[in-house]
């Protein structure tokens, strides 16, 4: 697997959503649809990479979890997207990162449904071409972290790119956080309840465990669930959000079997018409309940 | 008097838990035990980050400090900063270990002779990546026969 090929989120509002993500660069490719999304739209950014909207009518966004989808865009048109959103009191969030390449510049906000977007400048590119340059990372939420490190790097062949929440040094930073002095991203600290008896200690503050995965020049991001969430019906494989993976007919091919192997429950390879933006699809689940995806592109 | 029954584990402070899970499974050939802290249920009963290995008969829990501890000085090998584990391996085997050490590099004070009365025969003398102290000695008794309890994890 060489890269994220597209995601998939859910919005409740197709129309509001197209109006949104036009102002930030994405262009629409109303000619290609994504097969298993639903009535959506897709948006190509200028990589190639697609974004697909899926219309829900609850959206599933998380906004207070570490889940996030970040775009590359260059530095000026960032500056001009800033001002656009100022225009519309959408409120930009600019937090400490606990990933060294994020940790000093990065910019958040909402989307209307709650979807939250990091915009991360590019340094190829200080050319504006108000166009979105490409997915740069994602991030999905899981219940276990040590099922999730193994599923993503030991059977899908992912390779780890940083821990967090394994040291003393996140807990001194944690504390930095629990004391006002570092504005965290969402997802990445927690405050827990346990100790309030124990010591005496209203809360006490602690890095939320999470991990990063590598795919060629993408990233993704996973981070431990703070809370119970119902989950997909377990023998559902297919679903919305979701993201793609891009794969070669052999790598497609190896995952497929290695997840024969181990029993989990998968659909395809799927052969899609050409009407579809993409040729084949692996449709997986990761042990979260997150929805994955993998495709060999046209 | 309480009349405790058996030691079931020690639990020692370490700054970094992977590079600590490294340490006891990879160099001293302990077993992976439980984790805690990575997993939904832990973050919402409210659990701190540790782990745990299993040398032979005994665990050790790992336990992930929220400050960083003072450290020993670097050279300082052989001493008892807080308190020393000391594992036990067979006399035929101690040469084989203390090369495996300086193959990896893992500075040692020793192999110390202990006197001839005494049931310890020698010991080199080391720390964990954390400054925690070990030692690992064979002892002349060691042909008394001992039951081996089953030690699975923390929970």
């Amino acid at each position: 697997m060489d890269g994220i090929s597209h995601i998939v989120i859910e919005v409740g509002d197709l129309a509001r959503a197209k109006e949104f993500y036009r102002l930030l660069g994405f262009e629409s490719a109303d000619a290609a649809g994504m097969p298993e999304c639903g009535r959506s739209a897709l948006f190509l950014t200028a990589s190639g990479q697609a974004v697909i909207f899926s219309e829900s009518p609850q959206p599933r966004s998380l906004p207070e979890t570490g889940v996030h989808q970040a775009y590359r865009i260059s530095l000026s048109d960032r500056n001009a997207v800033a001002r656009k959103l100022a225009a519309c009191a959408v409120t930009v969030h600019t937090y400490e990162e606990d990933r060294p390449s994020e940790k000093a510049d990065n910019f958040y906000f909402y989307d209307p449904d709650g979807n939250r977007i990091q915009l991360v400048a590019s340094p190829a590119s200080s050319e504006g071409s108000g166009k979105i340059l490409g997915i740069d990372h994602a991030a999905v939420e899981c219940h276990d972290l040590e099922w999730a490190e193994d599923f993503y790097v030991k059977q899908l062949g992912l390779e780890m790119d940083h821990r967090v929440g394994w040291r003393t040094d996140d807990y001194v930073r944690a504390k930095l956080w629990g004391e006002g002095k570092e504005h965290m991203a969402p997802g990445t600290r927690r405050w827990d309840q346990r100790y309030t008896v124990m010591e005496q200690k209203r809360r006490l503050p602690r890095p939320n465990t999470h991990f990063f995965v590598r795919l060629g020049e993408e990233i993704l991001g996973i981070y431990l669930a703070t809370q119970h969430r119902q989950e997909p019906p377990e023998d559902q494989v297919v679903g919305t959000p979701r993201i793609g993976f891009r794969a070669g007919c052999q790598t497609m091919e190896r995952v497929a079997q290695a997840l024969a192997a181990s029993r989990t429950p998968m659909k395809g390879p799927v052969e899609h018409p050409n009407s579809a933006s993409i040729a084949a699809s692996l449709y997986i689940r990761d042990p979260g309940g997150n929805f994955l995806e993998l495709c060999v592109p046209r | 008097m309480a009349e405790l029954e058996a030691i079931s584990h020690s639990a020692i402070c370490v700054h970094d838990l992977r590079e600590a899970e490294d340490f006891y499974c990879n160099v001293l050939g302990a077993r992976q035990g439980t984790r805690v802290n990575f997993k939904t249920d832990d973050a919402v009963r409210g659990r701190s980050v540790h782990g745990s290995v299993i040398l032979e008969d005994y665990l050790l829990a790992l336990m992930v400090t929220r400050d960083f501890m003072p450290m020993p000085p670097a050279e300082q090998l052989r001493g008892a900063h807080g308190f020393r584990h000391a594992f036990r391996v067979r006399r035929a085997r101690f040469d084989e270990i203390t090369n495996e050490l300086r193959r990896r590099e893992i500075a040692f004070e020793g192999p110390v002779e202990h006197p001839e009365k005494s049931p310890f025969g020698a010991s080199i003398y080391f720390k964990d990546p954390s400054g925690n102290f070990l030692e690992i000695l064979w002892r002349r008794d060691e042909d008394v026969n001992y039951q081996k309890p089953y030690v699975t994890g923390v929970g």
